[in-house]
């Protein structure tokens, strides 16, 4: 009785000791199919609300990888920049001031219109800073 | 013996209570200690030497009052939640640039949702009683069903407060809910927030008379490997039930098609049913190759499916053959339906595919009733309409409270996952046979992000429920069925397939009808209903070009302009100054309208083409339009210039005057 017990035991500890030894990390597919759609492009908070917008109101002619290519962009003349490349004038107020009041207000041709009276102020900085990320990953 | 009892006793006693009081002591020393050296105690040190730099000495008194364990209590919905003890300056926006856990919430949400009213919990999860970073559940870990949810999925708890409304900010819920209206779900499961909702596959009633017995077998065996987008998703039938299924479906012969005998076949001219394919614009519902509308079903294949006879006379009155279709009904004569027909069968089909079999007569009795059994026993009549068979009702389970069921109970079959109910219901979802229970749920063939964005959905039901003033519902808007000769022709062409009025009805046209008396001319409109062209050069569903008689033009016309009027645009003084015009001119070029608007052969094709505005639109509307586009149509890429009311009136004068001299002439 006792040494059927004690087999029994030992058994029980081995089997415990076997299924912990080989038991894989558990997954995670949900959220790994989401997070491979996303790409692996690490976007802050911000950046990606301003993703958002800039396919909605910019991509249109400044392309969806802001590379200046999008479909109506050879109506345009001067044609739209291609933002993925980092310029000196391209800061951070600058760029504010092309989105909300228009690229006439820093002196080019009127064809980026404003958006300042759609956007508020917080989603003009999130563009702006989504348009800071193009340029900071091709570099 | 008893004299050394009584003398050793004692001893024996103090011991133990000099060992007890030692114990009692070191716990209460440990306790203290414990206490003063709380992780939340040193966070908050952190965050007053961080507070001294952000500042000033002012706001500094006011907040030093607040210290200690801080919770946000709420009873209604049943939350204590301590994360604001550490997270101590999240809805203050001085600390929008501090490091975690200091920094303020990012985005809008804390002005829509301040934490008072909804805690942290309520959109985040994890445990908030806890008062250190382990606890509160930052991460999943064993034993707790409810860890904190990473960004990517927390579109879920949105749902759980806004029921039917799709909060703009939530895409994954809103695609995921789009997806389970879609496919129709709710067919087989009950699912709050769908009720009401009825998805209805094609009536099967007459389906002898429509499909090719050879077609029809392989559909069942796999829906995609005839149509990839197919709704209808694998059964995984055997080919018993295949066989069955089969045979019973062909007895199906309730309503035979319209007569076609007078027709003759030889005479078609496929040449001409392929102009009428295109003229119709067929293409802005049905794809073809993978291009095109998805309202109605792919056509790449058709010959390889329908009848002749069949396609001929649905062609003609498709509303006959299935009345809650959103196909319009063509004014078509017997010869263009006859060269249509036989272009679509002739060029839509495999070259393999031989000439169509007569149709079946009799069959075994015996497959033919294994076969009504196995429809019964499958819930086919959940979506389907067979006279004969009842509506079984859902026969899935209920989806009520899914997200709040036990993890640990739920089946994974072999899946190594973390046991969590999204896992669950996403792994349900991609591959409903693989979980280690026998399961009737079709296999839908979900990409894994599609699969994710419906667990997303799914997620939302949560069991408890919430009080009224927190839950936000669906506005339902009233069905509109206007009446007389305007509805009859609504009705035909189907004008709410794609349009709305007072939100109900389609929204593949970006244009609701509830001002369009006030925004078109009259006359254009009649134009337009009888040779519908492209306002907008780049967009590629177009209406169709219905054959509409001019008179039922006219009827249309008339009703817009009496009936879908906006008061405000109708009050515009329309007659202009030449010295207008020309300033409107000159503003069209300084504004930089020609970046996105076609005028002549020059500009761009984001915005409508303008060179018939004046014959097209009303002084009225297009004052309107430019002075405050946001009001009419919210996210519209049309710029608000912010132009004054002399601008707006000399753009306007410019743009009537496009168009306006070939419309008198005519």
């Amino acid at each position: 009785m006792t040494r059927v017990s004690i087999t029994a035991l030992l058994a029980l500890l081995l089997s415990a000791a076997c299924k912990k030894s080989s038991s894989p990390v558990p997954g995670e597919p949900m959220l790994n199919a989401i997070r491979a759609e996303q790409g692996g492009i690490g976007l802050s908070f911000s950046e990606s609300q301003g993703k958002h917008l800039f396919l909605q109101y910019c991509a249109t002619c400044h392309g969806d990888e802001g590379r200046g290519d999008g479909q109506n962009a050879s109506n345009l003349k001067p044609p739209p920049p291609d933002l993925t490349v980092s310029r000196n004038d391209r800061d951070a107020a600058s760029l504010r001031k092309v989105i909300a009041e228009g690229s006439a207000a820093i002196g080019r041709s009127p064809l980026s219109p404003p958006r300042g009276r759609s956007l508020s102020g917080e989603q003009i900085d999130d563009l702006v800073a989504y348009c800071q990320a193009l340029a900071r990953k091709k570099s | 013996m008893a004299v050394e009892v009584k003398n050793t006793a004692p001893t024996w006693l103090h011991v133990a209570f000099a060992c007890l009081g030692a114990a009692f002591a070191l716990i209460f020393f440990w306790v203290l200690l414990r206490e003063t050296t709380a992780d939340w105690r040193t966070t908050q040190a952190a965050f007053r030497r961080l507070e001294a730099s952000v500042k000033n000495p002012h706001q500094l008194a006011e907040s030093a009052r607040i210290g200690g364990l801080r919770q946000i209590w709420l009873p209604e919905i049943g939350r204590v939640d301590r994360c604001v003890t550490c997270h101590l300056g999240i809805d203050d926006p001085a600390f929008a640039a501090a490091p975690l856990p200091f920094t303020s919430h990012p985005g809008r949400w804390l002005t829509t949702h301040p934490t008072d009213r909804f805690g942290c919990t309520t959109c985040h999860d994890g445990q908030g009683e806890a008062t250190d970073y382990r606890n509160a559940a930052h991460h999943p870990q064993p034993n707790v069903a409810r860890p904190m949810r990473p960004t990517e999925t927390i579109d879920a708890n949105c749902g759980v407060c806004h029921r039917g409304l799709v909060p703009p900010d939530a895409p994954r819920l809103a695609e995921g809910r789009r997806l389970i209206a879609d496919v129709g779900c709710f067919s087989c499961h009950e699912i709050p927030g769908y009720e009401g909702m009825a998805f209805r596959g094609p009536s099967l009633d007459s389906i002898s008379y429509k499909v090719r017995p050879d077609w029809l077998s392989g559909w069942l065996k796999d829906p995609k490997s005839y149509l990839p987008q197919s709704k209808m998703g694998n059964f995984r039938l055997s080919s018993d039930e295949i066989a069955g299924l089969q045979a019973f479906l062909l007895t199906q012969r309730a309503q035979t098609p319209l007569d076609s005998s007078g027709i003759d076949w030889n005479k078609a001219d496929t040449a001409k049913g392929r102009g009428l394919f295109g003229e119709l614009r067929c293409v802005t519902c049905h794809a073809v190759n993978g291009r095109g509308g998805t309202m109605g079903p792919e056509l790449t294949r058709i010959g390889d499916k329908v009848r002749r006879n069949w396609l001929f006379s649905y062609l003609k009155d498709p509303h006959r053959v299935q009345p809650d279709t959103p196909m319009l009904r063509y004014r078509l004569s017997d010869e263009q339906l006859r060269d249509l027909t036989a272009f679509l069968i002739d060029e839509y089909r495999s070259a393999e595919t031989g000439a169509e079999p007569p149709p079946a007569t009799s069959g075994d009795a015996r497959l033919i009733a294994s076969g009504q059994a196995a429809f019964e026993r499958r819930g086919c009549a959940s979506c389907h309409r067979v006279p004969g068979v009842k509506d079984p009702g859902r026969i899935g389970p209920s989806l009520a409270g899914v997200a709040d069921r036990d993890p640990d109970e739920l089946p994974y079959g072999n899946n190594v996952v973390r046991h969590s109910t999204g896992n669950y219901i996403f792994l349900k979802v991609l591959l409903p046979d693989t979980l280690g229970q026998p399961s009737l749920m079709p296999t839908f063939g979900y990409t894994p992000s599609d699969a994710a964005k419906i667990a997303v959905a799914l997620e939302s039901l949560r069991k408890t429920d919430l009080p009224a003033s927190y839950v936000v519902r669906r506005p339902s808007p009233t069905p509109y069925q206007p009446a007389g000769r305007f509805g009859e022709l609504v009705t035909r062409y189907r004008c709410l397939s794609c349009h709305s009025i007072g939100g109900y009805g389609g929204d593949l046209s970006t244009v609701p009808l509830d001002r369009i008396g006030s925004q078109l001319q009259h006359d254009y409109v009649t134009t337009y209903l009888l040779n519908p062209g492209a306002v907008r050069v780049s967009i590629e569903a177009r209406m169709p070009v219905f054959h509409m008689l001019p008179d039922e033009a006219r009827t249309i016309a008339d009703y817009f302009s009496t009936v879908f009027l906006d008061d405000r645009m109708e009050q515009y003084n329309g007659t202009f100054t030449p010295a207008e015009a020309q300033r409107g001119q000159d503003l069209y070029r300084q504004l930089g309208c020609q970046a996105c608007h076609q005028l002549g052969l020059q500009g761009g094709y984001v915005g409508p083409e303008l060179s018939a505005t004046g014959a097209r639109l009303k002084p009225g509307w297009i004052a309107a339009w430019l002075t405050s586009p946001e009001t009419y149509k919210p996210g519209t890429l049309q710029p608000d210039y912010g132009l004054s009311n002399t601008d707006a009136r000399a753009l306007t004068a410019y743009l009537s005057t496009l168009g306006r001299r070939e419309a008198s002439a005519r």
